[in-house]
C-alpha cells in the first residue's frame, strides 16, 4: 500500500519531468539573404587556393564553399564550383604541399612540408570547362587582383579563369558573375594584390589606390560594387587583414644564422673589409641590396624573409652569410612599411565604397590579429605559427580548412546581424586542420 | 572491505551537487533536503553529525544506495550544437555500523563507509566540447571508524578518523589530426589515497529542540605515478610521450550547523547550513614526467570558491510505521563564470526531495527517498574558450535498510 502510493507518486513524477533536459533552439532563417544564387568574388583564398596548389580538399573548404553548406542548413542551397583533383595544380606546375618526411642537404630527415606528387595534375589547366560544368558559383580566382575583376578576356594572362570563363575572348569574371544574376554576392578583394607583389616581388609594386576601374584599386572595386549591388542583390565584402603576420613572413627569423667561431673568423675575413663583421651565435643573415656598398648589408631587426627562401641553400650554400639572400626572399623596412600603408588606404576605400552601395564589411582583419596573437576555440590554440599554429595550410599565406570554416562564421556573423538572420555557424573542430602522418 | 571496494569501482557514480560533492548519505536525510544533522535519528549520523551517534538508542546497521540518474545538455553559443551527456547511472552507496559498548550506556562506536566526492561525467562522440573533455570518472571512499561520547544527558561528542581511498580518470581529444581525419586522444589515470576527521557536537537544548555542529575535514587526495596514455599521428609520438603523472585534488572541509525542532511527538522539522571550504582548489595541476614541447605540464586554474547549503526539511508520523518527509534545499555553486568546464557544469541550484519511511519489524526499518533537481548554466570557460549553456536534470530515488538490535 505505503509501496505502491510510492511508486505512484514516482511514475507522476517521472511523467511531469522527462529525464533529459530540454533546449529551445531558435529557428534558423536566412532573412534578407535570398542564397538562391549566391557568387564569390575573391582570389586565391577565396578559390580554395592552399597548401601552395588549386586542390580539391581547398575547394571543398573555402570559406565561400563553407557559406554556402551553412546557407544549405537552412534552405536548399546550390554552390557549383569549378573542382580539380585531389594533388592540384599551381602555376609552377606542382601538387599540393602534405606533412611528409624530407631530407634536408645534411642528410637530416624530419617532419616537413613536401609537395604530395612529382607535379601537379596536369589535366587541369589548359582546358575549358564552362561548358558541361558551369557557370560557377565561386568565381574566386588564384592570383586574381581587384584591377582584373572587369578586364574582358582575362583568361589570357590567368589559366585559372581561362578555365572557367563563359568567353575565352571577351570573358571577364564580372561578366560571368553577372550572368548569374546574383541574388546574393561576397567580395574579398584588395588582399590578393598586396599579396601578389610581397610574396614574390624583387620589389614590391602595388597596384594604387586610386585610380579608374583598372588602374586604381578605388575605381575598380567602385565598378564592382556598383554592378554587383546594381542588380538589387545584398551582398557583403571582407576587410584586408595584416598580411605581415601570416607564417610566410614570419617563420624564418631575420637573424637565423647561427654560426661557430671557425665560420665566424672566415666570414669576418671575406666581409670585414665590406664594413660588415660576424659573431660566434646568432647573425642577422646577409642579403642583396643595390643601395649598399657592394650590394650586400646585414638584415636588420624587422626585415622579413620569405618561406619561399631555398632553405637548403641556406644551410649547405652559404645563402644568407657568404652568398648573400637575394631581394626576392626579403622584404626590406621600405617595403614593409609601403605594404602596411596600402593595407590601410585599401580597408579605408573598402569602407567607403561599400557604405556607398550599402554592401556591409566583415572584419577579417579582427579575426587573424586574433591568429596573430593566439587565440583559443574551443579548446584549440590557433596561431600564425607556421604547421602548429593549426590555421594555415602548408604554404603560409592561405588558410587550411578550419581557418576558412572561421573565415566563414566570421561572414555569418555579420549577416545574421546585418540581414535579421540566424544562419547557423560551421563548427570548426569539424573541419580539419593540419595532417600528420 | 575488499568486496566494497570492487563494488565501487564497478558502479561510478553520477555527476551530483555541488561542484563534485555528493550529498546522499541516509534516506532519512535526503528525504527531508538533506538536513538533519541535528534530528539524530539513526546510524547516518556517523556521517552527519558523530556527536549525536551516542544519542542513537539502539545498535544499528543500515545500508544504503541512491542510483542517480543525471542527464546534462549543452548548448553551444550561436549555433545549434546541442551535446549530451551518456553519462551512466550513479550509484552512491554508504554503510554505517553503529555499536554500544557494554556496561558503558554513554559510549558508542561506529564505522562509516560512504562516498562523499565523485563524478562521473561522459559526453557523446565528438561534442564540441572534446579538447576540453570526454569523459571523467572520479571515485572516492571512506572509511571513517569513529567513537561517540555522551559526556551529559545533554551534550554528545564524536570524532573520526577518515582514511579515504580514490581513482581519477580523465580522457580528451587532443587537437592533432591523423591522415584518416581521427584526432589524438590523452587518457590519465591513476589512484592515490589521503586522511582526514569528522568531528561533531550535539547538544539537547530542550525537550523540542535540538542543535549540532560538525566539522569534516579537508582530504587531500595525492595522485602519484599515475598514467598519462597518449595516441596521436606516428610522426608525432616523440612530441607526446606516455608516461606517468603526477597530480592532486583536494576534497574540500564542510562545516554544517543544524537544528533540529519537534513540536511535538509527530512532527520533527529540520534545518542545516553548510559550508563548503573549495577555496583549497584554485588549480589542477598535472604534472607529466617526460615534458615535451608539445607536452608540458598543465595548470588549470579553477578557483573554486566557498560555497553555502540551506537544507529545509520536516518529518511527518502518519502512523506507528510510517513516516513521510518533505523538504527543499537551496545551494550555491563554488564555480565561477569563467571557470565553468564540462566535468562540472555545476550551477546554483534548488533540490526537491519527498522521502518515506516503513517500519517492518521492531528490528527493520526501510526508507525510501526520491530527489529531483535541475539547474542551468551559461558560460564561456577561459581556458578552453567554451561557450554556450549547460542544463542538467537529475533523479535520485534511494533506497535504505536498517537492521536494529
Amino acid at each position: 500500500m505505503t509501496l505502491n502510493r510510492l511508486y505512484i507518486i514516482t511514475i507522476i513524477l517521472f511523467t511531469l519531468f522527462s529525464c533529459k533536459p530540454k533546449f529551445e533552439i531558435k529557428d534558423t532563417s536566412l532573412g534578407s539573404v535570398d542564397a538562391t544564387s549566391y557568387v564569390a568574388i575573391g582570389g586565391s583564398s577565396t578559390a580554395g587556393y592552399s597548401d601552395g596548389a588549386l586542390n580539391l580538399n581547398g575547394q571543398e573548404n573555402s570559406y565561400a564553399s563553407i557559406i554556402a553548406k551553412q546557407f544549405n542548413e537552412v534552405s536548399p542551397t546550390v554552390f557549383n564550383q569549378p573542382l580539380v583533383s585531389t594533388i592540384g595544380i599551381n602555376l609552377d606546375g606542382n601538387s599540393r604541399l602534405i606533412m611528409g618526411y624530407k631530407t634536408d642537404c645534411n642528410g637530416e630527415t624530419s617532419l616537413s612540408p613536401v609537395r604530395e606528387a612529382a607535379s601537379g595534375d596536369n589535366t587541369i589547366l589548359g582546358s575549358n570547362i564552362y561548358t558541361g560544368s558551369g557557370p560557377f558559383n565561386n568565381m574566386g580566382v588564384p592570383e586574381l587582383s581587384t584591377l582584373e575583376v572587369t578586364t574582358s578576356g582575362f583568361g589570357v594572362s590567368n589559366p585559372y579563369y581561362s578555365r572557367i570563363t563563359s568567353d575565352g575572348i571577351n570573358g571577364s569574371i564580372l561578366g560571368d558573375a553577372l550572368l548569374q544574376s546574383p541574388t546574393f554576392f561576397s567580395v574579398r578583394l584588395g588582399e590578393q594584390d598586396i599579396l601578389n607583389s610581397a610574396t614574390k616581388g624583387t620589389t614590391v609594386i602595388l597596384p594604387l589606390t586610386s585610380g579608374p576601374d583598372g588602374v586604381g584599386f578605388d575605381g575598380s572595386l567602385d565598378a564592382i560594387l556598383s554592378a554587383l549591388s546594381g542588380t538589387g542583390a545584398n551582398g557583403v565584402i571582407a576587410d584586408i587583414p595584416y598580411i605581415l603576420d601570416y607564417p610566410f613572413f614570419t617563420t624564418i627569423p631575420y637573424d637565423g644564422l647561427e654560426i661557430d667561431a671557425a665560420q665566424a673568423t672566415t666570414l669576418n675575413q671575406v666581409f670585414n673589409p665590406l664594413g660588415i663583421s660576424f659573431q660566434v651565435g646568432k647573425n642577422p643573415f646577409t642579403i642583396e641590396d643595390p643601395s649598399s656598398p657592394f650590394n650586400v648589408r646585414k638584415m636588420v631587426p624587422g626585415e622579413l624573409v620569405l618561406l619561399s627562401v631555398p632553405l637548403d641553400s641556406v644551410k649547405c650554400m652559404g645563402m644568407g652569410s657568404v652568398n648573400a639572400i637575394p631581394d626576392k626572399y626579403i622584404l626590406t623596412l621600405e617595403e614593409i612599411d609601403s605594404i602596411k600603408v596600402r593595407i590601410d588606404e585599401y580597408n579605408a576605400a573598402i569602407g567607403q565604397i561599400a557604405s556607398d552601395y550599402g554592401v556591409t564589411v566583415v572584419g577579417l582583419g579582427q579575426l587573424y590579429d586574433g591568429f596573430n596573437s593566439g587565440t583559443t576555440y574551443n579548446g584549440i590554440t590557433l596561431s600564425t605559427e607556421f604547421v602548429s599554429g593549426g590555421a594555415f595550410s602548408l604554404d603560409g599565406i592561405n588558410l587550411n580548412p578550419r581557418g576558412q570554416s572561421m573565415v566563414a562564421n566570421k561572414f555569418i556573423e555579420l549577416m545574421n546581424s546585418s540581414f535579421n538572420a540566424n544562419i547557423p555557424f560551421a563548427d570548426p573542430i569539424k573541419y580539419s586542420g593540419i595532417i600528420f602522418p | 572491505m575488499q568486496k566494497l571496494f570492487l563494488l565501487l569501482l564497478v558502479f561510478p557514480f553520477q555527476i551530483f551537487s555541488q561542484g563534485y560533492q555528493v550529498n546522499l548519505q541516509g534516506q532519512v536525510s535526503q528525504g527531508m533536503g538533506g538536513a538533519g544533522s541535528a534530528l539524530m535519528q539513526d546510524a547516518s549520523s556517523l556521517f552527519f553529525n558523530p556527536g549525536g551517534s551516542s544519542f542513537v538508542h539502539s545498535n544499528e546497521i543500515s545500508l544504503n544506495v541512491t542510483p542517480t540518474f543525471g542527464n546534462t545538455a549543452f548548448l553551444e553559443n550561436n549555433t545549434n550544437n546541442l551535446a549530451r551527456t551518456t553519462s551512466p547511472v550513479g550509484t552512491p552507496f554508504s554503510l554505517y555500523a553503529l555499536y554500544q559498548v557494554k556496561d558503558s550506556s554513554k559510549l558508542k562506536l561506529g564505522l562509516a563507509v560512504y562516498t562523499p566526492f565523485g563524478s562521473t561525467v561522459e559526453w557523446e562522440d565528438e561534442w564540441v566540447g572534446r579538447f576540453a573533455l570526454t569523459r571523467l570518472k572520479l571515485l572516492s571512499i571512506f572509511v571513517q571508524p569513529t567513537i561517540s561520547y555522551r559526556l551529559t544527558d545533554k551534550i554528545g561528542i564524536g570524532a573520526g578518523f577518515v582514511y579515504s581511498y580514490g581513482k581519477v580518470n580523465l580522457q580528451k581529444d587532443i587537437p592533432v589530426q591523423s591522415t584518416d581525419g581521427e584526432y589524438g586522444t590523452a587518457e590519465l589515470d591513476g589512484s592515490g589515497s589521503g586522511f582526514g576527521f569528522n568531528v561533531g557536537l550535539f547538544f539537547d537544548l530542550t525537550k523540542h529542540v535540538d542543535f549540532s555542529i560538525t566539522y569534516r575535514s579537508k582530504v587531500e587526495m595525492n595522485v602519484k605515478m599515475g598514467d598519462a596514455t597518449f595516441i596521436v599521428p606516428n610522426s608525432l609520438e616523440e612530441k607526446f610521450p606516455s608516461g606517468k603523472f603526477t597530480s592532486s585534488l583536494p576534497l574540500p572541509a564542510v562545516f554544517t550547523f543544524g537544528l533540529a525542532i519537534k513540536p511535538n511527538e509527530k512532527l520533527s522539522i529540520a534545518l542545516d547550513a553548510n559550508y563548503t571550504d573549495w577555496t583549497p582548489y584554485d588549480t589542477l595541476a598535472f604534472d607529466y614526467e617526460n615534458n615535451t614541447e608539445s607536452l608540458e605540464d598543465t595548470k588549470s586554474a579553477r578557483k573554486y570558491v566557498g560555497s553555502v547549503a540551506l537544507r529545509l526539511g520536516a518529518q511527518y508520523r502518519i502512523t506507528e510505521k510510517i513516516k513521510a518527509r518533505a523538504g527543499f534545499a537551496y545551494a550555491n555553486s563554488p564555480v565561477q563564470n569563467n571557470y565553468v568546464t564540462p566535468e562540472t557544469p555545476d550551477a546554483n541550484r534548488f533540490n526537491f526531495t519527498l522521502g518515506l519511511g516503513y517500519k517492518l519489524s521492531d528490528n527493520f526499518i526501510i526508507d525510501a527517498s526520491l530527489l529531483f533537481t535541475q539547474f542551468t548554466r551559461e558560460a564561456t570557460n577561459l581556458e578552453t574558450g567554451l561557450s554556450g549553456t549547460y542544463k542538467t536534470r537529475v533523479y535520485s530515488p534511494g533506497i535504505q535498510l536498517t537492521y536494529k538490535f
